[in-house]
Formats: structure tokens, sequence, C-alpha cells
């Protein structure tokens, strides 16, 4: 966790993508319609209304309807919909 | 993502369907062995998600392991594997392809338009003769051949086109039509004067001339007279006119030649213009279609070997050579010559082959834009050509007594 952070303010000092020197997740959404989740380790939850992705320190949980996942590999994640709420928790 | 979706179509893709409640557990498994899914779907089922053929083949154990069966498969590949499958089937189209190929290539018969049925056969058995025999390919057939054998076989042809059309070769005959109003020696003339002129010589073999040296005739005015008197009797008789009547002749003429004159110099620009014909008509590809002001204009066309001759379809290329309208000033010796040979162009059109001229006179003049050329010609040719003549029939000629009674 501590060697995590360090490695997010190096990749904060030099300047270069957080998710590639760090385990932080990078996340990008296309109006409410798309979501892009890099740096995944998994799905936790799929519903029709509701989606869930494990990363490494946090669960992302989007809320919202006809969720369809386009695409997804070992390193993204994309998914398709109506987003209307995303929450963000840490890992117990 | 249509690239991606147009490629794994290609390459052939495997629809999956997960019944499992713990569907998400088995996603995360096949991901984490860098299967890539796509279009993970919840329905009333389970859920569904689509797998590359390639990876589906690779990761095959995984799949069963998991106890996951495909649903559908679908995509190119697996369209040409059941092909594969049908041996005679794609033996049928291959052969069906190559014999469409084939008679649409073939020419069956010959079909001869504009002549009767004698002569047509003879033009069969002339190309017969020269080795062009039904059937035979469209490519082996040349029809300019053709056409200059025909016109070398029938002198009698004044007009002959060769093509082919759908599985005919089609010859168009035109025969000369036999010369008419040929005067036989026998049959009763008169020569008549073609041309106003002074008559100079009259040279008469048969026939009563009816001029004198000097007389000034007419067009139409007779010359000779084809009815003599007879020589036991007090009767006219009819005979054939002969004789040679020669007659001066003028020729007045104005010409008048430009003294600057517009001529066109190519430039070395050029460009091309590309079309695509179908059946008749033309498109545009490429080009434009007039990018010069002055400009010189070819074509020729370009047939795609096996496409043109099945579907008709061939393009066509044009060039546009540039060319540059410029002044030039002509010199009054050059612009007389010029007048000149027009002159005597015209006047051997409109005198006989033994024409003579005796003298000319010419008189040259000029303005701001033109030289001017009047000139008169005197000729001695013959004038004279001979016409039937047909006797009057008894019943007419008392009907022609009977109305001037009358009058």
């Amino acid at each position: 966790m501590k060697f995590n952070n360090l490695r997010s303010k190096l990749a904060d000092d030099l300047e270069i993508p957080n998710n590639v020197v760090s385990d932080n997740f990078d996340m990008r959404i296309q109006g409410n319609k798309k979501v892009i989740i890099e740096n995944h380790l998994g799905l936790t939850v799929y519903e029709k209304d509701m989606v869930g992705v494990k990363t490494k320190e946090q669960i992302i949980m989007i809320k919202g309807s006809k969720f369809k996942i386009e695409e997804i590999n070992d390193f993204k994640v994309i998914i398709k919909g109506l987003v209307e709420e995303i929450k963000i928790n840490s890992k117990e | 993502m249509i690239t991606f979706k147009l490629w794994n179509l290609i390459r052939g893709y495997v629809i999956i369907n997960i019944t499992d409640t713990n569907y998400e557990k088995t996603i995360n498994v096949l991901q984490r062995n860098k299967i890539n899914l796509w279009d993970i779907e919840k329905n009333d089922n389970g859920v569904s998600f689509k797998i590359s053929n390639d990876d589906y083949k690779k990761y095959y154990k995984i799949i069963r392991d998991i106890k996951l069966e495909p649903t559908k498969k679908t995509g190119l590949s697996f369209k040409l594997k059941k092909l594969e499958l049908r041996k005679g089937f794609i033996i049928g189209i291959i052969v069906l392809i190559i014999s469409f190929f084939m008679f649409s290539n073939l020419v069956w018969n010959i079909e001869v338009v504009g002549t009767n049925q004698i002569v047509s056969r003879n033009i069969k058995d002339t190309l017969s003769k020269n080795g062009i025999k039904m059937p035979s390919t469209i490519s082996n057939l040349n029809e300019k051949h053709i056409e200059t054998l025909l016109h070398k076989e029938f002198a009698s042809f004044k007009f002959v086109e060769a093509y082919v059309e759908g599985s005919k070769l089609i010859i168009f005959v035109k025969e000369k039509e036999l010369e008419s109003s040929v005067i036989k020696e026998n049959t009763p003339s008169s020569i008549i004067s073609t041309k106003n002129a002074i008559i100079n010589k009259a040279i008469v073999k048969n026939g009563q001339l009816v001029v004198r040296v000097g007389d000034v005739v007419y067009k139409g005015q007779t010359l000779v007279m084809g009815i003599v008197k007879n020589k036991n009797s007090d009767d006219f008789m009819m005979v054939p006119s002969e004789g040679t009547i020669y007659g001066k002749t003028y020729y007045n003429f104005e010409i008048k030649e430009e003294k600057i004159r517009n001529i066109t110099k190519s430039t070395d620009n050029t460009k091309n213009i590309y079309y695509i014909k179908l059946s008749d008509k033309k498109h545009k590809i490429i080009g434009d279609i007039k990018p010069f002001k002055n400009y010189n204009y070819s074509e020729r066309a370009i047939k795609i070997p096996i496409l043109s001759n099945i579907t008709g379809i061939s393009f066509v290329k044009g060039k546009f050579f540039e060319e540059k309208i410029s002044q030039i000033e002509i010199d009054e010796n050059s612009a007389k010559n010029k007048m000149k040979i027009n002159l005597y162009d015209n006047l051997i059109k409109m005198c006989g082959k033994d024409a003579k001229t005796l003298s000319t006179s010419f008189n040259y003049q000029k303005d701001e834009k033109y030289y001017y050329l009047n000139a008169q010609i005197e000729v001695i040719e013959d004038i004279g050509e001979s016409i039937k003549i047909y006797p009057i029939e008894e019943n007419e000629e008392m009907d022609n007594n009977a109305e001037i009674k009358e009058d």
C-alpha cells in the first residue's frame, strides 16, 4: 500500500501516466454512456442495472441501466449503458 | 470497434452462453487467462458473450474445464469450412462459371443482312474457306479482316460491316445498284447541250446536226436531232445520234482570301480523363471534362481481358492536348497562289475531262481584310449529252390533233 503510494507520487513527479508505474486504476467516462476502466482485476457484480469492477485497492460500483460489457480483457473493461452513479469503495 | 468486429467476423467468432449463477467468476477466469471477451450481455438464460475462433481453439481446454458450450459459431471462416465439406457443390459452381465464361465467348452462327439467300450462302462459304468457321471464339474473329475479305471477294458490295451481337456474327451488306439509263447503241437518241456555249466544232457520225459553228446555244438545246428523213420516202425515221460537239464556255469566278488567319499550335501540356463505359454510356471517373480553353482530344478504349467480355464493362482513356491560337499574316503572293489553286480546283469539277483552256483573265484586288481574285476563263469542251427519244403513239397523235382543232 505504502509502496504503491510512493510509485504514484513518483509518476506524478515524473509526469508519466500513473497506471503505468503504480497499481492505481485509470477510469474514463464518455458522457453517461460509456465507462472505460484500465488496470482492473475483474468483475465483482454484473447485472443490467449495476456493474462492480475490482481493482487493486478499490471496488468501483457503477449504477444505472441497460448495462452491457462491450469488451473485457486482462487490462481493460469497457462498460456501456446509461450511467447514473459511480461509487468507489476501498477494500477492507 | 467496428474494425475489430469486422475482423472477427472474417476470422470467425463463437457465442457462448453461461447459465451458471456465478458467471462473474467465470468471466474473470477467462479474462485472467488472456482471453478477449466482448459483447457480454445479460439475458433470461444467464450471460452470453463472444470470443474469437482463434481463442476458442487455443483455450479450448480451459473452456471445457469450466463446462462452457458454444451456442453459435459465426463468421466467414466457418462458412468456408462448410463449403469445404460440399466438394461436389464447389466443383459444380466452378464448372458452371467456366462453362458460362466459355459459352459467352463463343459465336455460334453467321447472319447475313441486306442480301438474298444465294449471296448469303456464298458469303458463308467464302468465310468457311478462309478458316472462319462456327462456333468460334469472339477473340478469334477479326471484324476488320472479315470486312476486307468480303470486299475483295465480292466486287458487287458497296458496303460491308461485320460485328458480333450476342452469340451471332452479323454481316451487314449493301450491294451496288445496277447502272441505269445506259443508252444502247441502237436506241433512238438526240444530243443536247449541257451548258450555255458557243459552238466551236461539231463532229457528227449519226443524226442530223441542227446548229452551226458560231451559234450560241443554251443548256438543254438540241444539238443533234435523232430524227432524219428517209432517203427513199418522205417519212421520217428515228436513229441513234452519235457525235461530239465542242463548245466555247465561259466561267466567271470571284474568290477571296483572308489577310490574317488564325492558326492553332499545340503546346506540350496534356491532361488525361478516365471514363467507365457501361453498355453504351460513359461515366467520368477521374479528370476534368474541359481542362483547356482550346484543345484537341483523342481517346482510346481499355478493355479488361475477361471482365469486359463477360460484363461489357470497359474503360476509356481520353487525352486533351492544349492548343494555342495565334494569328499570322498572309503575304500577297501566297494568297494569289492559293486563290489560283482554288480556282482551278473548282474549274476541274465544273468542266469535262477533255476540256482545254483557251484564255484566262485574272484581276486581283485587296482591301483591309481580304485579297480578291476576279477571273474569267474561256474553255473548249464537249457540251453534248445523249438523251433517249421516244416515238409518239398514234392514239396520242390523234388526241393532240383533236385538241388543236377544238382550240
